[in-house]
């Protein structure tokens, strides 16, 4: 593999981005919402929640009843921390979205506007190909996602009165989530758009597909309101650990249908 | 600089090119002719490393196919039938980009491709994004892309097609140059008439390869040589004396034409003349008479059957 091949790639593939203002936004509209909205979240519900009445706490505490660290908290700080650690479930959605994004616009314009035929006839292999689009793909979500924490980080210090509530912000597992969850899940997006990229035509249906991967982030959110799961260390460190697997295996199968001769012959 | 021996191709059970064996030598424009779905293209990119044959063996440059692929695609240079240009980048950004995947350095990057935008005629609108070229000025560029590196041999795919003449010229003309600097060019086209001027070698083909040979012996296989003879007011003692002329065959009369096959045109039309002569026609004009390549094609590719 030569690393200028696939530095050229990822260069020219920066170059398309920074010209269209569909990928810009693509970008910076999941990082943009997914960031104000817990922020606002904070901003205008995380004093209501000091009144919340204790027959609520005791919903609460009976969902949490597998953190016992928590009883010493008021029932305003145990309302905050679950809402925060609902919004913060939604920044593992960013590197999804933006990642599914920006590869399907990748791989599929190659087909759409026929540039592979000429790329493919040079010394590039398929593997330095690949590699270029991905990084295309995840660098930018990777980049998006982890500023946009960062500023929910410095934010949530203004806007968070509670210091014990903030501090659960900075717990290990969300250093977890961001260092390791985050980029599998990108790459998990740029797999699925490669597999999806051999029978769809248009990014969009791409888009639509592949789509459905947020829906485990959703779920593992959902799971963790109504007390069935912790979302802790150990939960993401397994979550990261299946996702790679996930992430091998998909990107295995897209590697083997990104085939010049296939793409050539039997891309329509 | 290019070999084949019974190269073949199948797609599940389409035989798209069968048995093709063919050389084309170092320096040569050999052009490669069939109707549509002949399997020109298919041929092209099983040379250029792009689709693995199903049988058979191939080398250009003197590497081989299916094994020196990257080496290969290092060597030539390929224009393809789609100009598959990044559009909102600009004409020196795409060619950058791909004189980089080929690991020019800065410098020769950047004095290959000035070079080449000005020998075609695009130095003034290297900042435009290229989705506002015109179709030639994205032929053009595609030519540039596929020379940047100084390949050996390069590929046309129907190089002038949808060009206007003009823009059609500059890059037949740009090909001729191309073969005087001593690269090997393989064309593809439907266009006769510019395989009859470019082309050093043409090769018919439909699945497999019907005729090969220079556009001349072609027409002289087919058709023979034939000269011309125009008389004023052509009377029959003139038919009378070519008749009693032994070697001249298939005597065609139209009007005061007559197109008369010869077997040794240098040696035997002064004959023809001076019978005409002695006959009292008053001859007018003598020519050789040229069939088209596109008759010399229609009437290969007429008598083979799609497989």
């Amino acid at each position: 593999m030569k690393p200028y091949r696939v530095f050229a790639v990822l260069r020219r593939e920066m170059q398309e981005i920074v010209k269209s203002r569909g990928l810009l936004l693509a970008i910076f509209l999941p990082a943009l919402f997914l960031t104000l909205l817990p922020l606002g979240g904070i901003a205008f519900l995380g004093r209501a929640l000091d009144n919340v009445s204790s027959g609520d706490a005791q919903d609460f505490a009976r969902l949490l009843t597998m953190m016992p660290e928590l009883k010493t908290w008021s029932v305003g700080e145990v309302a905050s921390y679950v809402i925060l650690e609902q919004f913060l479930t939604m920044f593992l959605m960013m590197p999804l979205i933006i990642s599914l994004s920006l590869a399907s616009q990748s791989v599929i314009s190659e087909k759409q506007t026929k540039s592979l035929e000429p790329l493919l006839a040079t010394p590039i292999r398929t593997s330095e190909l690949l590699l270029g689009k991905g990084l295309t793909a995840m660098l930018p979500a990777l980049a998006a996602t982890w500023v946009a924490f960062l500023i929910f980080l410095l934010a949530g210090r203004l806007l968070i009165d509670s210091p014990r509530v903030y501090s659960s912000l900075l717990q290990p597992k969300w250093l977890v989530a961001m260092l390791a969850l985050a980029p599998l899940l990108s790459l998990l997006s740029v797999s699925i758009t490669v597999v999806l990229s051999s029978r769809v035509n248009d990014a969009r249906t791409v888009q639509q597909i592949g789509g459905f991967v947020v829906l485990p982030i959703v779920i593992l959110g959902v799971a963790q309101t109504v007390g069935l799961l912790l979302l802790n260390v150990t939960t993401f460190v397994i979550g990261a650990i299946i996702l790679a697997a996930a992430d091998i295996l998909i990107l295995r199968l897209g590697v083997r249908l990104f085939q010049r001769e296939k793409i050539l012959t039997r891309w329509k | 600089m290019i070999q084949t021996h019974n190269l073949a191709k199948t797609f599940d059970k389409f035989t798209a090119v069968a048995d093709l064996s063919l050389t084309v030598e170092a320096g040569e424009i050999f052009a490669f002719l069939g109707p549509n779905g002949a399997g020109k293209t298919t041929t092209m990119r099983m040379l250029a490393c792009l689709i693995a044959p199903t049988s058979g063996e191939a080398t250009v440059a003197g590497l081989r196919v299916g094994q020196d692929d990257d080496a290969i695609r290092a060597r030539i240079g390929i224009l393809t039938e789609a100009p598959g240009l990044y559009e909102k980048l600009n004409a020196v950004q795409n060619l950058d980009f791909f004189a980089r995947l080929y690991g020019l350095d800065a410098a020769t990057r950047a004095k290959q491709i000035a070079r080449y935008l000005d020998i075609l005629g695009l130095g003034e609108r290297q900042q435009e994004p290229v989705g506002n070229f015109s179709k030639g000025m994205k032929q053009k560029l595609s030519i540039a892309r596929a020379l940047l590196h100084e390949p050996q041999v390069v590929f046309f795919d129907e190089p002038t097609s949808a060009l206007d003449p003009e823009s059609a010229k500059v890059v037949r003309d740009f090909i001729a140059e191309l073969k005087s600097e001593g690269r090997t060019i393989f064309l593809c086209t439907h266009n006769l008439d510019e395989a009859d001027r470019l082309a050093d070698r043409v090769g018919v083909f439909k699945q497999h390869l019907i005729q090969v040979d220079t556009p001349e012996n072609l027409r002289r296989k087919l058709y023979g040589q034939r000269v011309l003879f125009r008389v004023r007011d052509l009377t029959d003692a003139p038919k009378r004396a070519l008749a009693a002329l032994p070697f001249a065959r298939d005597i065609q009369f139209n009007g005061d034409t007559i197109s008369i096959a010869l077997d040794a045109p240098d040696e035997m039309t002064p004959r023809v003349v001076n019978a005409l002569v002695d006959a009292g026609a008053a001859l007018c004009e003598v020519r050789p008479e040229r069939a088209s390549l596109e008759e010399v094609y229609l009437d290969l590719v007429k008598t083979e059957p799609r497989q």
